[in-house]
């Protein structure tokens, strides 16, 4: 397996996962990468961290009332995950289609949504629309509770066409209101008392009820209905496989997953894997996956050209770390700080800012951000009691009988930590720092949290903070 | 699933719920309970679990069977004396010290029952005497303390004072062996393990020879998913806590099933006198249906605890007191629900 190959396994994990351990790369490496996009795109048993050890441990988790446990909960999935990609298109389709607690004061009802995500979030997007419209969380935060027959709230239809699909153009004042008129009685199980709990964040007097989609015949316009051209008695069903025949549906989902996925920006290299990307989606009747085969498949995608294209989301940083760090890997008191501090990198999970979701790229990084970003990552890639950190120590021992220079020192850790490709001058400043140390490095008989170990930390601490580790 | 008792012999009957969520303030309410204890007077001993994130509810409170709240004690989130970090469980002993295990501290509190601290014991590690992660506790009529050491996969048996007696078990799924226990009853001179990970209770003699096992994986009647508790009355009959399920299973002195309860909880006071002052949440529930039938989706015990208020949901663990009441304790639900056999 050449240095190449595993920069290029090492890019495919960072957007499709959260990164990869050099145990997981060598794995990777080994069925080629080809067989690990498709490993990817069709997830078999996670072996997550078990539900009833988190539940046992964490009552939070557990009962699931507030927030901060409920982001834990997801988080807890996106470290121990072994299918990746399920966790990252959920989070995916939770910044596209944004559902934020503030409004909704039932956790459980996210997380349920997330699941569903999970659940649809790779098939056919024409499903995964239907099951949004089903969801609870989307039908409170949207106020499709409110929607009746004759008396529509436009509030989900019109998002439904102008940030979930199509994008705006596309579509008429007129299509909104027909599209919300198919979209009556849809709602909750017992919706006025949910909305009553929800607005007062009542938990009185046992906790929260979750909710349930039901749809109320008796409140469903059952008329005739003009929607982008088409005429018939429509019900929401029937609206979405409109929808999802358009070519701008085509182009606006495709485009969506490319930024996330490939490059924040769409150049023109980019607009041609787009048109690709949306050819795959009629051919395979909507599904998301083929969609993201073809993206993890193109030339684009594995060249030069897309390595360190995007900034990591918080999100994406932060689970990284971890993953690398091989911490979190059983149930840990104070976890759910760790949803606070995606939070304070600008990245709350289940509590995007607006239903636009997050704005990304180099919007995640600001002055205040970026310091909790590289203290985050610095602080748990430099800990010697972390198992992550203890296996590079021992990968560095054994090379050369322990003994590296400092620029062996450098180069070897930013291999085990990626591979990072870095600039000359940062990788000049690196050796720098590392001959500051001490000349080479001896790791022969180290013992935990000695001087040769702590020399180790100290660069593994400096490139965490690099530029370069804050790129995808 | 079958939700409701199907009756043979011993039967359980629905008597009352009490509880309200606390969401950290001090009186009355509970706040994630996660064991009770009913003393020789009456009084109910309730430990409130919850999380670090709501420090001060962390306590134990104290009320009756008419729904007086009585008062709390404990200081909330922390290793000093009488602070907890992660509290499971609660014996008396025949001097009514309530002891209390703390998974987190690895260590046991004890107090009297007016709340004063008397003393702790305790050291992580998997030597004699050395816990970690202690889960259930029982103290049987010699005031021998029994520890399911959750971590350790044991059971360990000290005096009263905490002096190491002796221990058995080890991880693995055979006779005499534990994944992870939790919930313990020591009666009639044998000591009750809910062998939580093997989706068992397994019985023993008092120096941890093996008797008997009841139940297996999954949801029919006499089967168990991760058992969290067990209480024995005084003729024998048994109490599983069957949390996976989100259900009670009543069975004979002979593990033979006999009831299923599900939870069929009403307002308690304190809840009825929530709604008395709020009107709007009061109307609405009235026109809703708190048992509704639910999509394929959420068809699991504890999605379906979840959207059905008056079904258990946590029922973590069950006593029984000597008038042959059962009390369930709700981790999620806040509350306890009173079964009163027939």
């Amino acid at each position: 397996m050449s240095n190449q190959e595993f920069a290029l396994l090492a890019h495919l994990m960072r957007r499709a996962g959260f990164g990869a351990t050099r145990d997981e790369l060598e794995a990777y490496a080994e069925q080629g990468y080809t067989a690990t996009v498709d490993e990817l795109l069709n997830p078999g048993d996670p072996e997550v961290m078990p539900d009833d050890i988190i539940r046992r441990y964490h009552v939070d988790q557990s009962e699931l009332r507030q927030l901060d446990g409920a982001g834990a909960n997801w988080l807890y999935r996106m470290i121990t995950t072994k299918c990746p990609l399920e966790e990252k298109i959920a989070l995916f389709w939770h910044g596209l289609f944004a559902t934020g607690y503030s409004k909704l004061n039932q956790a459980r009802a996210l997380l349920n949504q997330i699941d569903m995500f999970r659940n649809h979030g790779l098939g056919r997007f024409d499903n995964l629309l239907v099951e949004l419209s089903k969801d609870p969380a989307m039908l409170l935060w949207l106020d499709n509770t409110d929607n009746h027959n004759g008396a529509i709230n436009e509030n989900y239809g019109r998002e439904l066409l102008e940030l979930f699909s199509m994008g705006i153009g596309n579509y008429t004042e007129d299509d909104i209101k027909e599209c919300s008129r198919a979209f009556t009685g849809w709602t909750l199980g017992n919706a006025e008392y949910m909305a009553v709990r929800a607005s007062k964040d009542s938990i009185w007097p046992y906790s929260r009820i979750a909710w349930h989609f039901q749809y109320r015949d008796w409140d469903h316009d059952e008329g005739e209905k003009t929607f982008l051209g088409e005429t018939g008695n429509f019900n929401g069903e029937d609206i979405i496989g409109i929808i999802a025949r358009q070519q701008a549906t085509a182009r606006f989902v495709s485009t969506r997953l490319f930024q996330f996925f490939a490059a924040d920006e769409v150049d023109g290299d980019g607009e041609q894997v787009i048109e690709a990307m949306m050819q795959s989606y009629f051919d395979s009747s909507y599904e998301i996956r083929a969609v993201l085969r073809t993206l993890f498949l193109s030339d684009y995608f594995m060249s030069e050209e897309a390595r360190y294209a995007r900034v990591k989301g918080p999100v994406e940083l932060l689970v990284g770390a971890i993953r690398q760090a091989g911490s979190y890997r059983a149930p840990t008191l104070g976890v759910h700080q760790l949803a606070y501090q995606g939070f304070f990198m600008g990245q709350g999970l289940l509590q995007p800012p607006s239903v636009e979701g997050w704005h990304e790229g180099m919007e995640w990084i600001d002055s205040g951000s970026l310091v909790e970003r590289v203290n985050f990552v610095a602080h748990e890639l430099s800990n010697l009691d972390k198992p992550g950190v203890r296996a590079i120590i021992d990968r560095l021992a054994a090379e050369n009988g322990g003994v590296l220079t400092p620029e062996q020192l450098v180069d070897e850790c930013l291999d085990l930590l990626g591979p990072v490709a870095v600039e000359d001058d940062t990788r000049t400043a690196l050796v720098d720092f590392a001959a500051a140390g001490g000349g080479a490095l001896n790791l022969s008989g180290h013992q935990p949290g000695d001087a040769a170990e702590q020399r180790v930390s100290n660069v593994l601490r400096v490139i965490a903070s690099t530029r370069e580790y804050q790129l995808a | 699933m079958s939700t409701q008792g199907v009756m043979q012999g011993v039967t359980m009957a629905y008597l009352k719920t009490i509880g309200i969520v606390n969401n950290g303030d001090n009186g009355r309410g509970f706040a994630n309970p996660h064991d009770v204890v009913v003393s020789r007077d009456g009084r109910i001993f309730v430990l409130n679990r919850c999380d670090p994130a709501r420090a001060a509810a962390i306590r134990i409170g104290i009320c009756n069977l008419d729904e007086e709240y009585l008062g709390e004690f404990g200081n909330g989130f922390g290793d000093g004396d009488g602070q907890f970090g992660l509290p499971v469980a609660m014996a008396l002993d025949s001097q009514e010290r309530l002891y209390v295990t703390d998974e987190h501290l690895h260590r046991i509190s004890i107090f009297d029952t007016s709340g004063t601290f008397l003393g702790k014991w305790g050291a992580m590690g998997s030597g004699d005497g050395q816990v970690n992660g202690p889960a259930g506790i029982a103290i049987d009529a010699d005031d021998n303390v029994y520890i399911a050491d959750q971590n350790n996969h044991r059971i360990q048996k000290f005096t009263k004072d905490g002096q190491y007696v002796g221990q058995w078990g080890e991880k693995g799924a055979g006779n005499g062996q534990f994944n992870m226990p939790w919930g313990l009853c020591a009666a009639d001179g044998h000591v009750y393990v809910a062998d939580w990970r093997n989706d068992r209770i397994q019985k023993f003699t008092g120096d941890g020879t093996f008797v008997s096992s009841f139940g297996n994986s999954g949801d029919g009647d006499g089967q168990l998913s991760r058992p969290s508790g067990v209480a024995v009355d005084a003729d024998g009959n048994i109490y599983v806590a069957d949390w996976g399920n989100e259900r009670i299973q009543v069975l004979g002195p002979d593990g033979s099933f006999q009831q299923l309860l599900r939870g069929q909880a009403t307002l308690s006071k304190w809840a009825a006198e929530f709604f008395a002052v709020n009107p709007d949440e009061k109307e609405t529930r009235e026109i809703a249906d708190l048992t509704p039938s639910l999509p394929p989706h959420l068809e699991t015990p504890y999605q379906i605890s979840s959207q059905i208020e008056p079904y258990f949901w946590g029922p973590v663990s069950v006593k029984t007191d000597a008038d042959n009441r059962l009390y369930v304790a709700e981790t999620n639900r806040h509350r306890l629900q009173i079964y009163q056999r027939n």
